[in-house]
């Protein structure tokens, strides 16, 4: 280009790439790349990329993948995590183990609220961090609250004689919502306690139902896992999950590269895209090579359990034979396999 | 002959004392807790330290909380520990445990320096209980011992003679890294849910069979203080990681801390 100003191009005219004949001359190129066709596509600047892209966008299903099709797919994105992180960062595929139904449960008079949990799960999970914040795991506060004689018969419905809690016009018993923004200084805090909720692993998953493309789906080994590449972001199981326990990826997840855990799982914790969703998976790059989830690992408290729910001799199995339990939500039979307990 | 046994008696004296003035000045020297770089804890604040160091490739033994100085993440969950060692637990598999005695600073040297046995006298262990003034700065809570609603006291758990053993209660040396066996001697139910795998904490593999590194009593309970006051309970206040981010747009909680809305 020349120094001489166009005629009628105002002095702060945009630079040449930027004005319009500018734009035109590159959409030209563009479509006649398209034109091109995939070989030419292959052949541009950042081959590699362009590869990766290609192929990435062509993947099947994951759980419809033949096995050379898997190992294609991981063995691409290992390169492009590696290369993006700028550290060794494996995908792992390793199947569910026969034999193995995972369970989870929870002591619910043990939990003091202090959210290492949900911090852990981040640490370990890659999930997007500062504006853009996903945790898996919510710690609600709860009151305590007071049931006496005394207020007997103020809760809703009215003059039923049964305290359930209050309503608009009658405070009693437990009258405050569970809390999620709760700050003190200590905890855990006087007539408080806290209910981590995640996801439920359900046996019979209402956002497995609902996925219109089905890459949401339950393993053999009882995991629900999403399969990122194949997710369309309709957000339709989010919706339908009765837990609040899958996350959005809004924008484009801010994931620093020193703080990326390299040890991922296809179906896991490797880094997500903008557009998918994400949710707990038990840690399924961990659960999987026999580890501890990693909630369960940081719980101070020892408030978590984890292990076979087909195995008699298991922390889980266990807490079920010995332990009063509940399970969230159980009237809307979605067979969870995350329990709660009290000692 | 007289005289001999007196100088002898007054060296002995004499060295006593240079012992108790050196053990005074290491005690009064020595911070409870002291963070450092890098440095975070993994149960218990100031009694669970651990050292953040590189294990491999971009692998480090623990992260450790910005906010709060917690472990949030074991690179490796059996760093730095020990075999349980006679520990009868219900759990198949590998038991391993950290050692405790490597987080008491003066263990080394307690049982030689200080009391070696026959300096300064032993107590009986039937003695009438006091407060102990000399290990305040030790034992921040042993003016005012928090364990066993006031019926217990030091020498029920430390031995006489032997400083660096507890003892039960039918006189049995208790090494410091076997808590567990002592604890369980009262507080039976709790141990035997422990030796099931049941209460406390254990980090590594989830199979009922595989290796876990165990955590001992004292790695989450403060013996001293295990009453926490007017709280009963036996774990101690935390500091709390912060509050997850509001939605956008939303510039407090406040609709959550509304009575009977």
């Amino acid at each position: 280009m020349t120094d001489q100003p166009k005629p009628n191009a105002p002095e702060d005219a945009a630079p040449d790439s930027m004005s319009r004949r500018g734009f035109v001359k590159d959409a030209g190129t563009l479509s006649a790349t398209s034109l091109l066709g995939t070989a030419a596509l292959m052949t541009n600047s950042d081959e590699a990329e362009a590869n990766g892209n290609w192929a990435e966008w062509f993947q099947g299903n994951y759980r419809l993948m033949t096995q050379e099709e898997k190992d294609e797919a991981i063995a691409r994105l290992e390169r492009r995590y590696t290369n993006e992180y700028g550290k060794k960062v494996t995908v792992d595929s390793t199947p569910a183990e026969k034999g193995v139904l995972f369970g989870y449960a929870l002591n619910i008079q043990k939990c003091i609220g202090c959210r290492r949990c949900a911090k852990a799960c981040v640490e370990e999970n890659n999930q997007s961090r500062g504006d853009q914040e996903i945790e898996w795991i919510r710690v609600l506060k709860m009151e305590k609250g007071e049931f006496n004689s005394v207020k007997m018969g103020d809760g809703y419905p009215e003059s039923y004689g049964i305290q359930v809690g209050g309503n608009a016009y009658s405070a009693s018993g437990v009258v405050l919502e569970g809390e999620h923004y709760y700050e003190p200084e200590k905890v855990p805090e006087e007539d408080a306690f806290y209910m981590p909720i995640a996801c439920m692993q359900c046996e019979k998953p209402p956002c497995v139902k609902v996925c219109p493309v089905r890459t949401t789906y339950r393993e053999p080994d009882g995991i629900v896992v999403v399969d990122y590449n194949w997710c369309i972001g309709c957000r339709m199981c989010i919706g339908a999950c009765p837990y609040w326990a899958r996350r959005f990826n809004w924008g484009e997840p801010n994931l620093p590269k020193e703080e990326m855990n390299p040890k991922t799982h296809y179906l896991g914790n490797r880094p997500r895209m903008k557009g998918v969703v994400e949710k707990c998976t038990f840690c399924v790059q961990r659960t999987r090579k026999g580890r501890y989830p990693a909630c369960v690992e940081v719980c101070p408290v020892g408030a978590r359990k984890f292990g076979n729910l087909l195995d008699p001799e298991s922390e889980v199995r266990r807490v079920l034979a010995d332990k009063r339990v509940f399970r969230l939500k159980a009237e809307l039979n979605t067979y969870p396999k995350f329990f709660y307990y009290m000692d | 002959m007289q005289a001999n046994k007196r100088v002898h008696a007054d060296m002995i004296m004499k060295t006593g004392i240079r012992i108790a003035a050196l053990c005074a000045l290491g005690l009064g020297t020595m911070p409870a807790v002291q963070a450092a770089d890098g440095e975070c804890f993994e149960s218990r604040d100031g009694a669970s330290k651990v050292v953040q160091k590189e294990i491999g490739e971009n692998l480090k033994n623990v992260e450790c909380s910005d906010t709060t100085g917690a472990v949030l993440w074991w690179g490796d969950p059996y760093d730095g520990t020990q075999p349980m060692g006679d520990m009868p637990v219900e759990i198949e598999g590998e038991a391993v445990v950290k050692s405790r005695t490597a987080q008491l600073n003066l263990y080394p040297v307690c049982g030689v320096a200080c009391h070696n046995g026959s300096f300064p006298a032993p107590v009986e262990a039937d003695a009438p209980p006091r407060k102990l003034t000399m290990h305040m700065d030790l034992v921040p809570d042993s003016m005012n011992l928090q364990h066993g609603n006031g019926g217990i006291w030091c020498l029920d758990c430390h031995d006489a003679k032997t400083r660096n053993k507890l003892v039960d209660n039918a006189g049995n040396l208790v090494d410091f890294n076997q808590p567990q066996q002592l604890c369980g001697k009262c507080h039976g139910q709790v141990y035997r849910r422990w030796r099931e795998g049941l209460h406390g904490k254990r980090i590594g593999e989830w199979a009922a069979d595989g290796k876990k590194r165990w955590f001992v009593c004292t790695e989450c309970h403060n013996p001293h203080d295990v009453q926490q006051g007017e709280r009963k309970s036996g774990f101690a206040q935390i500091t709390p990681e912060p509050a997850p981010k509001l939605p956008k747009n939303m510039d407090n909680a406040d609709h959550e801390r509304h009575h009977g809305h």
